[in-house]
């Protein structure tokens, strides 16, 4: 086993539709699911599964109410959440700084 | 909404660009900058009438009358109270106005620091002013019939904490921590200018003995205040959660 960042990879966090959930949940504190549905462009059905895997990895937490007579689904990110979208992004930079140095050192050897 | 949104591929680089993307459509909904701009204007603007006929309540025996005539060394705690009670209910209306625009929107906006910090720098403003009257920076002359007090020296820290004690300044403090919880660069460049043209404005003196000789403090920064919601207002977002 190597420390690769590639081992580091979260499988419930590293996919694009997860980790975009959890980035709108960092920068917004608290989100709605009209509000995600229409930014990552997906059906509310699509959502709903990613919600659920976030949910059950207690990534996230899903709180539902009404406002008026309008249903209402809030997205507050946890405090495991935050650490995961944390580490996420370090080996996301990590990853792009080994390839970078790989592409660099052929280079320099020709 | 119809940016890059989510990723389109699972490449480290591209989703470290979409997370910046929907970090930068998460900042743009959560703006509501005119609304703080319009509310500090409208303060701004009823200080006039309040300048002008509020009376000058002696609280902190500051004047002195001689041969039917009245020398005030300090600013009217009047004016005092009123820019402290209206600041506070000014950042009460904005901390409503964003938590009703983030139900609406469905995006959450960490107003509570420019709040925090608007009533903090309100209340320190009425401490510092006190406190000034009992320890003033600006030597008071011992015969202030005899004195101009425009001929008075006054050193750099008496200028600046002055400055920063004014109600004028300290709403420009505050809108410096709106423009980072909003990560609004234009609000910053904007809180830049309007701070600077306020703090010459105030460093300069009017001779004048009309009663009205107030109105450029207020009525400049109160246009500044102005311009700049309807700026911000023009380029708002327009971010609507549809319903479910």
């Amino acid at each position: 086993m190597t420390d690769h960042p590639t081992n580091g990879l979260d499988d419930v966090v590293h996919q694009r539709v997860r980790l975009g959930i959890l980035a709108i949940a960092h920068q917004a504190r608290q989100v709605e699911f009209g509000f995600l549905r229409t930014t990552l462009q997906l059906t509310a059905g699509n959502l709903g599964q990613h919600l659920t895997v976030l949910e059950k990895a207690e990534l996230i937490q899903i709180e539902k109410g009404y406002e008026g007579k309008r249903p209402r689904t809030w997205v507050t990110l946890t405090a495991a959440g935050r650490a995961a979208l944390r580490v996420e992004i370090a080996h996301l930079k990590q990853l792009i700084q080994e390839v970078e140095q790989g592409e660099a050192a052929p280079a320099a050897d020709r | 909404m119809t940016h890059e949104s989510a990723p389109q591929a699972d490449g480290p680089r591209e989703l470290l660009a979409a997370v910046r993307d929907l970090t930068r459509q998460v900042h743009v909904a959560q703006r509501g900058t005119w609304f703080p701009l319009l509310v500090l204007a409208v303060v701004t603007l009823v200080a006039i009438p309040v300048y002008r006929y509020a009376p000058y309540l002696d609280l902190f025996g500051t004047c002195r009358s001689r041969q039917g005539e009245r020398v005030c060394m300090e600013p009217s705690p009047t004016q005092l109270g009123y820019w402290t009670v209206a600041l506070v209910l000014a950042y009460v209306a904005i901390a409503g106005f964003y938590v009703k625009q983030s139900r609406r929107r469905g995006v959450g906006t960490p107003i509570r620091p420019y709040v925090v910090v608007g009533v903090a720098l309100a209340a320190l403003m009425a401490a510092v002013s006190i406190w000034l009257t009992y320890h003033p920076l600006v030597p008071v002359p011992a015969d202030p019939f005899s004195v101009d007090p425009v001929e008075i020296e006054v050193g750099p820290a008496a200028w600046l904490v002055n400055g920063l004690a004014s109600p004028i300044a300290v709403i420009a403090l505050a809108l410096l921590v709106l423009a980072w919880v909003e990560r609004n660069r234009a609000l910053l460049a904007y809180t830049l200018v309007y701070l600077a043209i306020v703090l010459v404005q105030g460093s300069q003196v009017i001779h004048s003995t009309s009663r009205w000789y107030f109105l450029p403090y207020l009525l400049v920064p109160a246009a500044l205040l102005l311009l700049g919601s309807a700026a911000f207002a023009l380029f708002k977002p327009s971010t609507e959660v549809p319903a479910r």
